[in-house]
């Protein structure tokens, strides 16, 4: 659903992409992680078709972003970093205005207006002024605006900032609604949590360029998975694990150090928790066994400590 | 042709603009200072006149008298206003980050332009046609034809048309509204003080160089004057003092490739202003 292809786009003093690629298949959540400046929010607008690349192609719902600029606008529905909205316009006048930006008629346009207001949950205040709505119903109302026209695509570009923890909530369970709808939703933040409580898989960027890939949740169509990362903190001495672990093949401690040790382990959660038997039987102390494995948070540390100013 | 007259923007930035305080509040002043200025001029051509005239004045006198200073008192309230009006439209799109919605939607950049400048427009012109039957008065008197009128009225909207695609203009070039009203503002300066300023220097230097006043000016020398935006008032009067400047046909002419110019970079400047957000 979206193809891009060695992006590249040229600031007067900086790069904002530099041979970026991506692919995102039809329903995916995909959650596009990195720096301030890392080019998360170019990228997005490249694909918004707000700004052009330099270099690079960009495809999106089969359309390119350059040539075929008004198709993918029809099938994009973009939520920028910081959106305005009209605070001047009651709630239905700003659907019913960017339904006819849309070029929505008839029938067509009274479904999409009313299906607005019951996304937003906002049809009992249609006729109040979008100044008298709090930031988290303005975040909803701007995410109704972005699907009046239904689109294929959904791009997100910090959509929590600013959000209080309900909202949040709200937000992510909506996202969620969205994407078991089968739409594709590139979304760029920086609230790591959230990203990882929704994404199907996470893209590392900075510089413009990619750093890494991860599966965030699997998604219910993925394979199941045959290896565990165990995370165990202990008190006692090391030999215990590595006694524990030889008698299973495939296992190997991925990092150490003193009372901690990461594991790999082939098999599910549930030849995690025979290790934790064994290793209770072997008398060692555990503090905290957690077969989550490396968090979101933890892969971003370890991803960009090293090009934090 | 349909989507032209179908412009969401259209409506969208006239129930925007009748919802500010200002929209009932600028008519009743407009409305006040054109008046008061029509009774100032007929007093002014009446009574004060009348201690340093031989004979008292004629109705046609008065009549030309109340209608010129009506219509350039209108021009000179008009184009203080035009660049309110149209320079901060698209500035203002920016200022409250509700461009990048207007620029990912289907809307083309000319119907964006075209929503913003009808918006402005229309404002003005509903001021303009208000003050109609103040110019009006002027008939009771005699010595103004419904020609003048038409022409009077005919040029300030074309002169306001392209103050108003010069002020989206400059709001499309700038990100601050701020700035964006000051250019227009120096623009409009320029055409009316400073051609004004020109043309009486050259004129003068004409004069002392030996041209023949009682000729009409030489065209290099009123070049100036078909940029200022009363240069059809000054040329009507023109009509009653010599008949030394030409018909304002060349000032039309300008104005209307000015508008047109105007019109044309803005839209170029809106198709690239993703770059700006």
């Amino acid at each position: 659903m979206i193809e891009v292809k060695q992006l590249r786009k040229f600031y007067h003093h900086s790069r904002g992409l530099d041979g970026f690629s991506l692919q995102v298949g039809r329903g995916e959540l995909v959650g596009l992680v990195g720096p301030n400046g890392a080019g998360k929010t170019t990228l997005i607008k490249i694909l918004a078709t707000l700004i052009r690349s330099d270099e690079g192609s960009a495809v999106v719902a089969g359309h390119d972003v350059i040539r075929d600029f008004r198709l993918v606008r029809a099938s994009v529905g973009y939520l920028p970093d910081v959106a305005g909205i009209y605070q001047d316009m009651r709630i239905q006048e700003y659907l019913e205005f960017f339904a006819d930006a849309f070029r929505l008629e008839g029938a067509e346009r009274s479904r999409a207006i009313q299906l607005g207001l019951e996304r937003s949950g906002l049809a009992d205040r249609r006729t109040d002024f979008v100044e008298h709505l709090s930031l988290g119903w303005k975040q909803r109302l701007h995410l109704a605006k972005c699907l009046m026209h239904s689109p294929a695509v959904l791009l997100l570009d910090e959509p929590a900032t600013g959000l209080d923890p309900l909202a949040r909530i709200s937000l992510r369970e909506q996202l969620k609604h969205l994407r078991e709808e089968g739409l594709t939703i590139l979304i760029a933040s920086h609230i790591l949590t959230d990203l990882e409580n929704i994404c199907s898989r996470i893209v590392f960027i900075a510089d413009g360029k990619n750093i890494r890939e991860d599966a965030a949740t699997p998604s219910p169509a993925a394979p199941q998975s045959t290896s565990v990362d165990c995370e165990i903190r202990y008190l006692g001495v090391r030999d215990v694990v590595t006694r524990a672990l030889g008698g299973i093949p495939g296992a190997q401690i991925l990092e150490a150090s003193e009372g901690y040790c990461r594991i790999s382990l082939p098999g599910t959660p549930r030849d995690a928790s025979d290790l934790l038997r064994n290793l209770l039987v072997l008398g060692l102390t555990i503090t905290s066994f957690d077969t989550r494995g490396l968090g979101l948070e933890a892969k971003y540390r370890r991803t960009f400590e090293r090009k934090a100013p | 042709m349909s989507r032209v007259i179908r412009n969401p923007m259209i409506l969208k930035e006239l129930r925007q603009r009748l919802r500010e305080r200002r929209a009932w509040l600028l008519p009743t002043l407009y409305l006040l200072t054109v008046s008061g200025t029509v009774c100032f001029s007929y007093y002014a051509s009446t009574a004060m006149q009348a201690a340093n005239r031989p004979r008292p004045m004629q109705g046609a006198e008065i009549g030309i008298a109340l209608f010129l200073t009506a219509v350039i008192t209108q021009l000179a309230l008009l184009l203080l206003m035009a660049p309110i009006f149209s320079a901060g439209s698209l500035t203002i799109e920016k200022e409250q980050r509700t461009f990048a919605g207007l620029l990912t939607s289907l809307l083309s950049a000319p119907q964006i332009w075209w929503g913003k400048f009808v918006a402005a427009f229309l404002y003005l012109l509903l001021l303009l046609l208000s003050a109609l039957p103040l110019l009006a008065i002027s008939f009771a008197f005699g010595g103004v034809e419904v020609r003048d009128l038409l022409v009077a009225v005919g040029s300030t909207i074309l002169v306001l048309a392209s103050i108003s695609a010069v002020g989206l203009w400059c709001s499309s070039v700038f990100r601050r509204s701020v700035h964006s009203t000051a250019a227009s503002y120096a623009i409009v300066l320029v055409l009316s003080v400073v051609t004004l300023v020109v043309f009486a220097i050259w004129s003068d230097h004409w004069r002392t160089a030996g041209g023949n006043f009682s000729q009409p000016y030489p065209q290099y020398i009123q070049a100036p004057l078909w940029l200022n935006p009363f240069y059809p008032f000054i040329s009507f009067l023109n009509e009653y003092a010599a008949g030394k400047l030409d018909s304002p046909l060349s000032s039309w002419l300008l104005y209307a490739a000015l508008g047109c110019l105007a019109a044309a970079f803005a839209i170029r400047n809106i198709q690239r202003a993703g770059e700006q957000l």
